[in-house]
């Protein structure tokens, strides 16, 4: 790689390490109660033995689930919903404009919804995680429907394609785009409501270390966890930015 | 049946039917009349040319024959049968090839789909894409993105995936008018050579009058508004095609002479 | 033109009626679903008794003064990171690692430091608002015309003018998207803080009415939500046509 790029890096994770020093001064010099601040040293204590006693791997893996099984539920419900709808210029008049109005609505505002309906469950959790995730996901997936270049489907009509063959071999591909920028979004909002449902249903997660570590007052075990939550949150948006590049190689060659 | 005034006779060897037939064809979009009364027949095999001004219906007309508009009176008539729908074994090669491409698949996957279309197995089609990618002189660019591809290129590659369907008709919707010069005359010889090969019949749309003249056995100009047939031709040039000496042919300067006048009468 | 107008809300209008016959012929026992008629009801009940109106203010108050400190925190470092292409790239790292931390997740950190209330709310969506608006003023800078800086440079204005009469107004347009982005996302981050866990607000009524068992007063609160997250919307969509033009921004 370009040697300029790599001194940069460094030179900014320097800056980064400069801050984290920042941080044990101020947490040395005891400027912010210990209680609401540990040191970095303290955060770090905790995150080490939080791991090898096997905690925050378990809590760890129940927030990775939430956020999984109701992102990937999303996906799937998300893309086939989307297609129908995009491809259909009757259900765009009528149906996606209601959808686009739903947009700006807080998600969170359904859980108590889903609470009422399904009690403070994992299923509860399920069903508002993969509803809150399913917007960006359809209405990326419309709009990328909607937006398929007009041309592609005389030649479509020309070559007597399936219907099924036209959604899969040609409006698929050419929203794929759009499709993932939804699924990226999707991933965040997936994560903070997991952690929201695990703060108020007690479920087994992240989200429920950190508040338990807050009313004991457990400043380290705390700032460990919302550490953790941090990098769960960078991982995954770089794993979806890598299975972006490889999906969408053919975006990026050519003049 | 009333045969209208700009029919072409019937030909000498006896085989009367057009392939591709336009009887009394009207069609209106939009309130507006595009083309009124269209009679016109096309023989298998031949290369017709249609030119006229802009807006005049050139492009309208073409794609009544390939079946992507249904005419609002009248019939266009594919081997005696009314065109009700697009067919596979008419081809379309449109002007705008970028939009005309999968910008997802490669040169090899964008000639495929027309393979995949007309369901040939996946063992035979590589064999089949190299064999057309040759034919149209895109060699070793399989891999390429249409994106990589310069605007040649891509319209090489767009005639190959038509050429993929194994067409009876090639229509072409001024193919190359968004290239260059030098680009353009050797392409007009490629077509030339492929057509020739497989005896298709291709109806070509254009505005550049020596392209219609140097590539058609017969030129029809169309009036505009509504459009319809102003000007019928017969281009009795030798065959094969040489880009010099047909241009300089005293036939060739008469055709052109003629267009020309009939193009600058029309824009009057 | 009418009819297309129309066109949109006739499925809203339909469901809607349908769920209302149906639930008046079942005789609907739910706690979780509610008449359409029953829940309109509810809503001009807390409306008239003040319940969703101090909840509103409760809500708003903290979603602006959030999204106010938040919006210019990250206006002030974007606008940095866009003229300094140093600055941007050695605070790079420590954006990025920041950054997706979610929000709701120091709502514990705010919790024992600030204790229930208006504060603990105001500084999480403050949080949440610095990221969109920092990383999209500081493209919005970067994307200014090359020919305006070296104006600015030719004219030898000091920083602090150069910022202000030149930078801003060019970057105006995008940094009011980012605006717009931002105020949605400080609306939804103040429900969202409400419901898990603060006592204020329309986020905390919601939560109580379905405690109480109220489903259509839970159901009115919902659409009353949806309805000042739609009005802020359009408020801002409207404010920025008016301010910028039709063909401003998408």
């Amino acid at each position: 790689m370009n040697r300029t790029i790599i001194l940069w890096r460094l030179a900014s994770f320097a800056v980064a390490a400069g801050f984290i020093a920042l941080w044990q001064l101020i947490a040395n010099l005891k400027l912010v109660s210990p209680v609401f601040l540990p040191g970095p040293d303290r955060a770090w204590a905790a995150l080490v033995h939080g791991f090898s006693s096997g905690d925050l791997c378990s809590k760890l893996i129940g927030t990775l689930e939430h956020m999984a099984y109701g992102w990937l539920a999303a996906s799937i419900a998300g893309v086939a919903i989307g297609a129908m709808i995009g491809s259909s210029r009757l259900m765009r008049t009528y149906v996606a404009p209601s959808l686009e109005f739903l947009r700006p609505l807080p998600v969170s505002a359904i859980i108590p919804v889903a609470i009422a309906m399904l009690g403070l469950t994992q299923g509860m959790a399920l069903f508002v995680i993969a509803f809150g995730a399913i917007w960006p996901i359809m209405l990326a997936t419309i709009h990328g429907f909607a937006a398929v270049e007009p041309r592609l489907y005389e030649i479509t009509r020309s070559l007597q394609m399936s219907r099924l063959a036209v959604i899969f071999k040609i409006a698929l591909p050419s929203a794929s785009p759009d499709i993932i920028a939804g699924m990226r979004l999707s991933l965040t909002v997936a994560l903070i409501l997991s952690v929201v449902c695990e703060i108020l249903a007690g479920l087994d997660g992240l989200g429920h270390w950190v508040l338990l570590s807050a009313r004991s007052f457990r400043s380290a075990d705390l700032f460990a966890g919302v550490i953790l939550l941090g990098v769960m949150g960078y991982a995954t948006s770089l794993a979806m930015a890598v299975a972006e590049n490889r999906l969408l190689k053919w975006q990026r060659v050519g003049h | 049946m009333a045969i209208a005034l700009k029919r072409q006779e019937a030909p000498v060897s006896g085989l009367a039917t057009p392939q591709i037939e336009f009887i009394d064809a009207t069609l209106m979009l939009g309130g507006k009349t595009i083309i009124e009364n269209l009679n016109l027949g096309v023989r298998p095999g031949e290369f017709l040319c249609i030119v006229g001004a802009s807006g005049c219906g050139k492009t309208t007309a073409l794609r009544l024959a390939a079946g992507l508009y249904q005419p609002s009176r009248g019939a266009v008539m594919f081997n005696g049968q009314p065109m009700l729908q697009p067919r596979r074994d008419i081809a379309i090669v449109f002007q705008d090839y970028g939009k005309a491409l999968l910008p997802w698949r490669t040169a090899a996957g964008n000639v495929s789909l027309a393979l995949e279309a007309v369901r040939m197995s996946a063992a035979q089609r590589p064999a089949r894409i190299d064999e057309l990618l040759r034919k149209v002189g895109l060699p070793g660019h399989a891999g390429k993105y249409p994106t990589e591809m310069s605007g040649g290129m891509q319209q090489r590659l767009q005639i190959a995936r038509c050429l993929a369907q194994e067409p009876k008709a090639l229509l072409m919707d001024e193919p190359f008018g968004a290239l260059d010069a030098m680009t353009r005359q050797g392409l007009q010889d490629e077509v030339l050579s492929l057509t020739a090969a497989s005896n298709a019949t291709v109806i070509f749309v254009t505005h550049d009058l020596d392209e219609a003249i140097y590539l058609g056995d017969r030129i029809i100009g169309l009036l505009p508004h509504p459009g319809r047939i102003g000007i019928e031709l017969s281009v009795n040039l030798p065959r094969p095609r040489d880009q010099l000496a047909t241009r300089e042919h005293p036939e060739f300067l008469r055709l052109r002479r003629q267009l020309f006048d009939f193009i600058k009468a029309t824009e009057a | 033109m009418t009819i297309d107008r129309a066109k949109p809300l006739l499925l809203p209008l339909t469901v809607l009626a349908a769920f209302e016959a149906w639930a008046r012929a079942a005789h609907l026992q739910s706690d979780s679903l509610a008449p359409p008629s029953a829940i309109m009801a509810a809503l001009i009940g807390a409306l008239a008794d003040y319940s969703i109106p101090i909840a509103t203010r409760d809500t708003l108050f903290s979603a602006f003064a959030g999204l106010a400190v938040g919006s210019l925190i990250g206006l002030a470092l974007g606008i940095a990171f866009g003229i300094s292409d140093v600055l941007n790239r050695l605070m790079e790292v420590t954006v990025e690692a920041i950054r997706p931390i979610p929000s709701i997740a120091l709502l514990p950190i705010a919790l024992i430091a600030l204790g229930f209330g208006y504060r603990m709310e105001i500084v999480i969506v403050a949080f949440a608002c610095i990221w969109p608006m920092l990383i999209l003023s500081g493209a919005a800078v970067r994307g200014i015309e090359p020919r305006l800086m070296e104006v600015s440079r030719a004219l030898r204005l000091p920083p602090a003018q150069r910022v202000l009469k030149i930078i801003i107004p060019a970057a105006l347009p995008r940094i009011f998207v980012a605006f717009r982005l931002s105020a949605g996302i400080a609306l939804i981050v103040a429900v969202t803080v409400e419901i898990a866990i603060n006592p204020i607000g329309l986020g905390a009524g919601i939560m109580l009415a379905q405690q109480a068992l109220r489903p259509d007063l839970m159901l009115a609160y919902l659409v009353w939500i949806g309805l000042i997250g739609y009005g802020l919307n359009v408020l801002l969509i409207l404010a920025q046509r008016r301010l910028f033009g039709r063909a401003a921004l998408g």
